[in-house]
């Protein structure tokens, strides 16, 4: 690993290189957006959210904080900050991560498999436990009321005129999860 | 301040008092302070409790909790607990022998706060002692010095009684105390002593401690058997079972929420536990085969009933016995002598002698060798061989002549770190003496820093004396880097806890005491009342003033000519025109006395950019550790750190806390939501409510909508214009927090609701919430109606009546108030959204909402008084009258009470809430003690990084580990290699492109260059490339804002790169480009 004060500028273009698209605030590197699209085969599919990215002073060796901008549905996600209750996030974080696996790796997890014996959504968190198909019908109607790609692209377009776009082409087809050690 | 709680018995003997009173201790502003040392040739026969244990006082009346002054000694209360205090306040303590050790074990003691401390001394001062007790002045001189120290050493603590014996200390008078300590005796005398001591009914605690130049020992005999009550200090670990077997030997399995701290052998207790409830009766059960989540039980559990849930294990502390040896034995039989530095395993025992063979050379020569004698030398090692002859099975085969010569030369003096060093040590072994919190040192310790010898050889005429008040300093190291000291140019940041130590520290050993000398300190704090506990520079009428300019003023009195400045500023990058280049370059060493690590790290970053040592220590509780930070030798204090603290995953803190510091938690985001961040929320609406509508309207996301929905609530339905309208504000929150919410948790999570696996919804660590019932008979509910209305109110600007301080009359308030029944919402937000499915496009709903608080809101600020503004409250740990911790404690309590957790004190919720850093005067004084023995080094030069010495102890156990500190990691590149402290400089006012030629002709491709946190290039960037031709300085000025000061000529950016062959990252060093 190589030395962390230089991590923040790594992960970065880690990001970029595995096709992320990315956007900064006036070049700053404390905090940016990342477009994150729902897992295949996860009832997000088709979805994709904004995702915030905060980089604490002391990152890598603090977590950094995630949250969802376009509203999602889901046990593990407070519905109005879009804050994430996810431990390898918040508990059990540790240097050797990156954002690329936080990416490719937790996010996808979380979204797959919720976990509602620890909700933040609670109702989101009984519903799954008592009534399954209105659950899942409901994941669904979020994503199609809040997490459609054009207006992703469009709350883009009107907050920020500073949008940067990755190199690479981007493509909305989902990368199949690569198995990451974790 | 204290008097008012504690009765001062002593008698006042004005006439000696003033006759030894120096001019600078009438000071003082408050004419009710009370004078309370009693100056005398015999000390007052002080009574001694019959229900003596150990030699240490048991409150036989039962706790007096109020003599406590929780406000003064929160910070020590945090390491010791009330019990340990309280026994500590029924202490009598003599320590006999006040040179600077002396003066170091009294300081530590008084500010601890024993109940007297009696100092004796049969010498006078002289120009000698200067250099190590800070209570002389050389006005002093010729005086008793137990005479010299008692004024000032009483101004530490008013409710500690000094006392002074000044003539001869016969064994009888011993009797007094529960703790004696001896800093300058004979062995003969101390045998003589010791043995009275042990056999005592009951025993006397017994401490020798001498420092001989850089050379220490301490020896403790507590007596034939002392109880030990807490051996470590650390709070019982506890676990939360997720299953036990019906086995013999049983297995309990713990949920994996935290790993286990329990040891093989460990006692534990059981509670809660459901179905085996066989193992609730509270026996103590010892376990074994301890594994991060689960231990066995020695017991045969298979007929117990069938494990069905809960329960949680704690640890039950054991008392231990130690039996100490007399020093009569241990002299002969030592044992094991008390490790601290591994590199140096074989010196214990040879020290052991040496002390002994300078107690011979002294009895027969009557004196101490002379500094750089040779003659004395040999003499005192003939002595010591004599007595290696005499050891029988303990003697030593061969031993280092050189050390001992060494120890002959400096033993006269006594050195101010050592004296901290152990004053620090024995101050806390007097502690554990008269309370049996913490282990005993078993029974020898000795150490040494030869190291921080010059290394260029000492000729004998850099000893000579020059009569003035360095002498003692300079028979240990020459006047050469007696001069270099101080013409020293250093930096204190801090002006708390360490960095009172480090003033007095510096000043005693004349650092920055010349013309050409500098020593500068910051710090941005002023002086309350929790720091008098350990800050010792300040007083009571101090309170209030500024840290650093009383510290520094307190400085000079030890020595006037110390050359200091005192600022005020925080140390972070906003002040870098104050400590500008200029000053860094100007800088010799740095000193680190600061509380934090963000401050820590912002320092340490100067100081690796202008190649400057750093010193650096930090306490906590009895811990401390110091690491040495030195130019191109050692790696910097950035670079290896501790994980950050694990903070409470928020869902556990939300809605399923399992212990009291998740509620703690909670309690502290509800006050600051109450009342500092919706009250501010308000002002901002208020002082210019279309620029605040329209942000929000740009938001036009969840978190404006429910921002606008609590300013609504404080303006519109909660608002507040009476204090009965507060009264009612606190029932209704009460009903909603401790009921309503429970009862719409449990209506969500039935309690035998089950997840999609089938498995029980709330099983371990959750606990199941059950709503309370208000009460108006239940005091712990009115007392957080009576904080939460006092503290609306203050929000409000509502006057708070007499009356609301009675519980009565808040209980007859409170019954006023209406309350309606709670109905739990049924999927109401299922509801909303069906309404929502119609609109197209995203979050229009939210916008609509917002649209419409706005509109309401507008509307309801219309009926407001003109100019009304509420008054946001901040969080303030530290005082006691002021409600804070009482609402903090009451939400957190009650909340407690939903879950079946149990609940804390006042003072514990202060010290979880506050965050409060347990913190004693002892280790701090260690560690600075540790610390100005580095100074010696980094000030003289020339030292390799095996002399310097890095320091971690824990006082508490004990325990030291002193040890080399860490190489800086070395990056090769091709036939290049660097290390932290190496920049790469470029001269020439370079373009981005320029920049990007000259590393790749290095074979390097740059990736991604910043500044601060801004980038200013990223490969990946399109929008970068048009920058190609802009000067670099011209992108830190734009892109990162960074001003540069007129006078710099250069500026640094951070680049990522990789090697252009193999695609490998590498860590390049900081690039510098002079642009003119």
């Amino acid at each position: 690993m190589s030395s962390p004060s230089k991590r923040r500028e790594m992960d970065l273009m880690k990001l970029m290189m595995n096709d992320y698209k990315v956007e900064m605030v006036n070049d700053g590197m404390q905090e940016f957006f990342v477009n994150f699209h729902g897992p295949n085969e996860s009832l997000y599919q088709g979805g994709i959210w904004r995702v915030r990215v905060e980089l604490p002073d002391a990152y890598p060796y603090k977590s950094p904080s995630i949250g969802f901008v376009n509203k999602i549905y889901h046990p593990n996600v407070d519905e109005m900050s879009g804050s994430v209750c996810l431990d390898v996030i918040n508990q059990t974080w540790s240097p050797m991560f990156d954002l690329v696996n936080a990416f490719e790796v937790f996010l996808p997890q979380l979204l797959l498999y919720p976990n509602p014996s620890d909700p933040l959504n609670g109702e989101a968190a009984a519903l799954m436990m008592r009534d399954r198909p209105a659950y899942e019908q409901k994941v669904k109607e979020y994503c199609q009321k809040y997490a459609k790609p054009e207006d992703v692209d469009a709350t883009q377009g009107d907050k920020s005129s500073d949008e940067e776009l990755s190199e690479a082409e981007y493509d909305s087809s989902d990368e199949p999860l690569v198995g990451k050690p974790d | 301040m204290i008097s008012r709680k504690r009765v001062v018995e002593a008698e006042i003997d004005q006439d000696q008092a003033a006759a030894v009173a120096d001019e600078t201790l009438h000071k003082r502003t408050r004419e009710d302070l009370l004078i309370s040392s009693a100056v005398a040739e015999e000390t007052s026969v002080m009574e001694v409790d019959n229900s003596q244990v150990n030699g240490m006082q048991i409150d036989a009346d039962g706790s007096k909790p109020d003599d406590i002054d929780e406000d003064l000694h929160s910070r020590q209360l945090a390491v010791y607990g009330r019990e340990t205090m309280r026994r500590l306040f029924a202490s009598n303590v003599l320590v006999s022998g006040l040179q600077g050790l002396g003066a170091e074990i009294a300081k530590n003691l008084v500010l601890a706060g024993v109940r007297s401390i009696t100092l004796h001394d049969e010498g006078n001062v002289e120009m000698w002692d200067l250099s190590s007790n800070f209570f002389f002045s050389e006005e002093d001189i010729g005086k008793n010095k137990a005479l010299a120290c008692v004024l000032k050493l009483q101004e530490l603590n008013n409710a500690v009684v000094v006392t002074t014996l000044t003539g001869n200390l016969s064994k009888e008078k011993l009797s007094s105390f529960q703790a004696v300590v001896f800093t300058d005796v004979s062995i003969e005398k101390a045998l003589d002593y010791n043995d009275y001591c042990h056999n005592h009914q009951p025993p006397i605690s017994f401490i020798k401690c001498e420092v001989r130049g850089l050379f220490g020992g301490v020896f403790c005999d507590f007596g034939p058997e002392f109880t030990v009550s807490d051996v470590d200090g650390e709070e019982p670990h506890t676990g939360i079972i997720a299953s036990i077997s019906n086995d013999n030997p049983a297995m309990v399995t713990c949920v994996e929420d935290e790993r286990l701290e329990f040891q093989d052998g460990d006692l534990i207790v059981f509670s809660e536990v459901e179905g085996m409830t066989e193992l609730n009766d509270g026996k103590p059960r010892k376990i074994k085969s301890a594994r991060p989540y689960s231990f066995t039980l020695e017991e045969d559990t298979t007929n117990f009933g069938a494990y069905k849930k809960g329960g949680i294990v704690t640890q039950l502390k054991e008392p231990k016995i130690l039996k100490f040896k007399p020093l009569k034995d241990a002299l002969r039989d030592p044992g094991e002598f008390l490790l601290s530095d591994f590199s140096k395993f074989d010196r214990p025992p040879l020290l052991h002698l040496a002390f002994q063979a300078l107690d011979r050379f002294r009895h027969e020569m009557g004196r101490f060798p002379l500094a750089g004698s040779e003659e004395d030398a040999q003499q005192m090692i003939a002595f010591a061989i004599n007595l290696n002859e005499s050891m029988g099975d303990q003697k030593l085969e061969e031993f280092d002549r050189k050390i001992l010569r060494y120890f002959s030369y400096g033993s006269r003096a006594t050195l101010n770190p050592m004296a901290a060093i152990f004053g620090g040590i024995v101050g806390q072994e007097v502690v554990k003496a008269c309370s049996g919190k913490f282990h005993p040192l078993f029974q020898f310790f000795y150490f040494d820093s030869l190291e921080s010898l010059p290394v260029e050889p000492l000729e004998p005429s850099y000893f000579k004396p020059l009569n003035h008040r360095y002498d003692a300093q300079i028979s240990v190291f020459g006047s050469k880097l007696q001069k270099k000291l101080e013409d020293a140019k250093i930096f204190i940041v801090g002006s708390g806890a360490l960095g009172c130590e480090f003033l007095k520290n510096l000043a005693l050993m004349g650092v920055c005491c010349s013309p050409e000398g500098k020593l500068t300190i910051t710090d941005d704090d002023v002086i309350e009342k929790s720091n008098l506990s350990r800050q010792f520079l300040f007083r009571d009428w101090n309170i209030g003033q500024a840290k650093s300019t009383v510290a520094a003023t307190a400085a000079s009195l030890i020595n006037p000519k110390l050359h200091i400045e005192a600022l005020q500023n925080r140390a972070s990058p906003e002040t870098e025109n104050v400590f500008d280049d200029a000053f860094w370059e100007s800088l010799d060493t740095v000193i680190n006395a600061l509380d934090n690590v963000t401050a820590r790290m912002y320092i340490d970053g100067r100081c690796l950019y202008f190649q400057k040592p750093l010193l650096e220590s930090g306490t906590l509780g009895a811990k401390c550790n110091t690491q040495m930070v030195i130019p191109h030798l050692t790696e910097n204090y950035g670079a290896s750190r501790d994980p950050p603290e694990k903070q409470a995953p928020m869902c556990t803190v939300h809605s399923f806390p399992h212990n009291i510091d998740h509620c703690l938690t909670w309690a502290r985001s509800e006050f600051d939501g109450l009342l500092e961040k919706t009250p501010n929320e308000v002002n901002t609406f208020l002082s210019n409510p279309d620029v605040y509508a329209s942000s929000m309207r740009n938001a036009g996301d969840a978190q404006a909508r429910d921002l606008l929905e609590r300013v609504l609530e404080c303006l519109d339905k909660d608002r507040c214009e009476s204090f009965q309208d507060c009264v009612s504000w606190a029932r209704l929150r009460f009903e909603d927090y401790f009921s309503n919410r429970m009862k719409q948790l449990t209506f969500t999570f039935p309690e035998d609701a089950v997840t999609s696996s089938g498995a029980p919804f709330w099983s371990a660590p959750k606990r199941f919430p059950r709503p309370l019932l208000f009460s108006a008979s239940d005091p712990s509910h009115i007392q957080f109606i009576m904080a939460a209305s006092i503290l609306r109110a203050e929000t409000f600007a509502i006057p708070v009546p007499d009356w609301a301080r009675y519980p009565k009359k808040i209980a007859d308030a409170v019954n006023k108030v209406i309350v309606l029944e709670f109905q739990p919402k049924t999927d109401v937000n299922i509801v909303t959204d069906a309404k929502a499915t119609s609109l197209s496009t995203a979050s229009i709903d939210d916008s609509a909402v917002i649209n419409d608080l706005i509109t309401k809101l507008e509307e309801c600020s219309k009926k407001l008084p003109t100019e009304f503004r509420m008054n946001p409250i901040q969080f303030e740990k530290d005082d006691d009258t002021n409600y804070h911790m009482d609402f903090i404690a009451g939400l957190a309590n009650m909340r407690a009470r939903n879950y079946s957790i149990p609940e804390v004190d006042k003072l514990k919720a202060k010290f979880i809430a506050g965050r409060i850093i347990p913190a004693i005067a002892t280790s701090t004084a260690m560690a600075t003690g540790f610390v100005c023995l580095e100074l010696y080094k980094a000030l003289s030069g020339g030292h390799t990084v095996e002399d310097y010495r890095n320091t971690f102890a824990n006082l508490a156990l004990p325990l030291f580990s002193i040890a080399e500190p860490v190489l800086p990691k070395t990056i090769k590149y091709r036939d290049m290699s660097w290390t932290v402290w190496d920049r790469w400089i470029i001269k020439g006012d370079f373009t981005l492109r320029q920049l990007l030629q000259w590393l790749r002709d290095k074979g390097l491709s740059a990736y991604s260059i910043s500044s601060g946190t801004s980038l200013l290039y990223n490969s990946m960037f399109p929008r970068h490339k048009d920058r190609m031709d802009r000067k670099v300085v011209d992108l830190v000025k734009e892109v990162a804002k960074v001003e540069i000061p007129a006078y710099r000529r250069h500026i640094d950016v951070v680049v990522a790169c990789e090697d252009e062959e193999n695609g490998e990252d590498v860590d390049i060093p900081l690039v510098s480009i002079y642009f003119c």
